[in-house]
């Protein structure tokens, strides 16, 4: 018995180097190998014991039931990063393909919405912007508010709007949604970029807390990317969801503090309100940093990433326990 | 191509086989037709609340307990009619979908090929597409960059390279997608009707690369119509009826065995059709097959003579009605046409009931099932009394005979209906004797 341990773990060590990913299940490998189905045959074990003589191949079982995550399909995922990259590449150079500004349209983006805000709620409906000049304020509030609602969409839609894949091609099915919030990413770059500048021109240089940023545009990864499985795992279900997204975005925008101020929401619930919106702690978070060159609150930060987290595993958890219908029902 | 031969390479020691791909009582239901909203599971899910019985739906067996092993280095065949599940049943050895019960194991990198240019993004390069659907594929930058060559090459596509897919021909498409995945160089790789696309050129050159993959020991399992195509590249097949194995063995015995239920099924649809006609002036009201005795039959011999009786009800003397008939194969157009506009044989007038008879002398057609095509032209035009329609299925049987190896014979009726009488002359150089 130890012995046929041992070799089994040295098979899927050498399988896991000659396929680029340790295969699920190797030891039924060796049920498979004899033609009578007995579990090892003699001359099998042999060989096997012998090293050589056998090819170790990768392996894999399909069997009836529900899905959900492992450690075989954590390694699988890991194998198909190349396919998760391709992806990204291919949306971001699908996005702006025939369109004359191209990644201008990156920019102009939130910065007209920002204008916009900034004349009709900063100048007419006056509201208060934590004391700084209300453009930089909605600016850094729509280039967070963007790439969430840009990557939320686009990962939501991305099961259904690569069907034809699904249905004809094998390949860990989050790869889509994932490649999905990180292609988005190729707008969040030179939104904050802009918004950089835009600090700058108003007199903010450049500071500090800067360093933080990579630390909040996580928050906002994680958070888009749970929101992407889920709904994109639920959209193939119900195509309902394409409907409700426009909905569920635009309450989204109110309940995050993009054209308001975290300080509207009263101080006893603020923290508690910016931890369970993941999307406020980032806004929050890029405020601070560009415009009042402050660290971002730590609580609120690492309670937002916390959270955001719990959250993706629970998404996770459900796409992987959807996964295997969807080829039959997209 | 004799099964014998290739399967000595497979079985390297009688016991020690290893099994590339195994079936084990694998199930798949697809819930019925039609999309499912969210009304209806609200209302299913109220029901089970309320301890009620859900609503019945129609359920569609795929696959149906499906259970047999592939031995490494085979070349197999999934044959059987549309919706038979060989399809399903590729898509489950691939993962694409999984089985409501049973399981699948698949030993060995697989390459599979449900439909050809799928992946391929519109707005992407044939370039960039090639590195994209390669690492879906599961070739990594290197293996793509270290084949791209022999791809782009098998794949004859060449300026168009790097322009977006979208400006390329389905042709051109199809043939790159084929290209990359016949390069994979996988262990098991499974073919869904690839070899349909294409000219006939391409398809030539994709019979080749699958059958050079199979001479290097990879396991192949092919779904295809093309019954010269599995014959040509594989040992064996497995006949698939309503989601459930029909018929296992070589596939040459298997293929026939298709073919003869398919023909079965024809005839067995109702021979004569319902002749559909302008009402009123012409009718015909059936149409026998009789043989050289003048029997009336379902199949006739090779070689034999065999008429078609039209009987006819004409309701008024209709003037020089024009009969042609045609005998085809099931493709498009008929390889024969009996025609009175030709001849100009058009009987002066028809009234009341009659038949009309048409005798072909001496069936150059090999055994099979042919239908039976008929119009009847008057002055109007042609099929004014009766339009172009197939009126009749009939088997031609008997054997083809000769003292040649025949291994290919059905393969040969499969392709080639009509014989020709024909004869060989060899001349041979004259060697200089050293």
């Amino acid at each position: 018995m130890t012995d046929r341990n041992a070799v089994v773990r040295s098979c899927v060590r050498m399988g896991a180097r000659s396929a680029g990913y340790a295969p699920p299940k190797l030891v039924l490998l060796f049920e498979t190998q004899t033609a009578d189905k007995s579990p090892m045959s003699i001359s099998i074990k042999r060989r096997a014991e012998a090293h050589r003589g056998i090819e170790v191949k990768p392996f894999i079982e399909v069997a009836a039931g529900p899905g959900g995550i492992s450690t075989e399909g954590m390694l699988e995922l890991w194998a198909f990063r190349e396919v998760l990259w391709g992806f990204a590449i291919r949306q971001v150079k699908i996005r702006y393909k025939q369109a004359a500004i191209g990644i201008g349209w990156a920019v102009i983006q939130p910065v007209v919405s920002a204008a916009l805000f900034a004349v009709v709620l900063g100048r007419l409906a006056s509201v208060p912007s934590e004391g700084e000049p209300y453009l930089l304020f909605a600016l850094a509030g729509m280039v967070g508010w963007t790439y969430f609602s840009s990557a939320g969409g686009s990962g939501s839609e991305s099961l259904v709007s690569n069907q034809s894949l699904l249905r004809k091609i094998y390949f860990p099915r989050e790869v889509l949604p994932l490649a999905s919030v990180g292609a988005a990413l190729i707008d969040l770059v030179p939104g904050l970029a802009v918004l950089a500048v835009a600090a700058g021109l108003y007199g903010t240089a450049p500071s500090a807390p800067w360093l933080a940023t990579p630390l909040i545009v996580l928050i906002l990864i994680v958070f888009a990317a749970a929101f992407s499985l889920g709904l994109s795992a639920i959209n193939v279900y119900y195509r309902d969801v394409k409907y409700a997204l426009p909905f569920i975005f635009q309450l989204g925008l109110f309940l995050s503090p993009v054209v308001y101020s975290v300080q509207a929401i009263p101080a006893r619930w603020r923290e508690l309100y910016a931890i369970l919106n993941p999307a406020a702690a980032a806004i929050d978070g890029f405020r601070r940093i560009f415009i009042h060159r402050a660290w971002p609150d730590a609580t609120v930060t690492f309670g937002a990433l916390a959270w955001a987290s719990v959250l993706l595993l629970f998404c996770y958890v459900f796409f992987k326990r959807l996964e295997r219908g969807f080829s039959d029902r997209v | 191509m004799s099964s014998s031969s290739g399967s000595s390479a497979v079985s390297r020691t009688g016991s020690d086989v290893t099994i590339a791909i195994a079936f084990e009582g694998v199930s798949k239901h697809f819930r019925g037709a039609g999309y499912r909203m969210l009304r209806d599971d609200l209302a299913a899910a109220a029901a089970r609340g309320l301890r009620r019985a859900p609503p019945a739906r129609d359920v569609v067996r795929a696959l149906d307990d499906v259970t047999f092993d592939i031995p490494e280095g085979q070349s197999s065949a999934l044959i059987g009619l549309n919706g038979a599940g060989k399809t399903t049943a590729l898509k489950i050895a691939t993962r694409i979908a999984y089985p409501t019960a049973g399981r699948v194991r698949v030993r060995g990198r697989v390459g599979a090929l449900i439909e050809v240019g799928t992946g391929m993004h519109p707005e992407l390069t044939g370039r960039e597409n090639v590195q994209l659907y390669g690492r879906i594929l599961g070739l990594s930058r290197r293996d793509i960059n270290a084949r791209f060559e022999r791809i782009v090459n098998f794949a004859d596509i060449g300026e168009a390279l790097d322009r977006p897919v979208k400006q390329f021909s389905s042709g051109m498409q199809l043939r790159l997608g084929f290209s990359l995945a016949a390069h994979l160089e996988p262990d098991v790789l499974l073919v869904d009707e690839a070899i349909a696309v294409g000219d006939a050129g391409f398809q030539y050159r994709c019979v080749e690369r699958m059958s050079a993959l199979v001479r290097e020991g990879r396991t192949l399992v092919l779904v295809s119509h093309n019954m010269s195509a599995i014959e040509t590249l594989c040992q064996r097949a497995i006949l698939l009826r309503d989601g459930r194995v029909a018929a296992d063995g070589t596939a040459k015995n298997v293929v026939r065995k298709y073919l003869l239920g398919v023909q079965a099924d024809l005839l067995a649809q109702d021979p004569a059709f319902r002749v559909t006609a302008a009402p009123g002036r012409l009718e015909i009201v059936n149409v026998s097959i009789l043989n050289e005795a003048g029997l009336e039959v379902d199949e006739v011999n090779t070689g034999t003579s065999m008429t078609a009786r039209l009987h006819y009800r004409a309701r008024e003397p209709i003037l020089e009605p024009i009969f042609e008939v045609g005998i085809s194969d099931g493709r498009i157009g008929c390889f024969t046409l009996a025609s009175m506009l030709v001849d100009g044989q058009v009987p002066a007038y028809l009234s009341g009931d009659g038949h009309v008879d048409c005798t072909f002398a001496e069936l150059p057609l090999r055994p099979r099932t042919y239908e039976l095509w008929l119009a009847v032209r008057g002055q109007e035009g042609f099929g004014d009394l009766v339009d172009w329609q197939r009126v009749r299925v009939f088997r031609v049987g008997g054997e083809i005979e000769g003292p040649g190896k025949g291994a290919v014979t059905h393969t040969l009726v499969n392709a080639a209906p009509v014989t020709i009488p024909y004869r060989w002359a060899v001349v041979r150089g004259t060697t200089e004797t050293s």
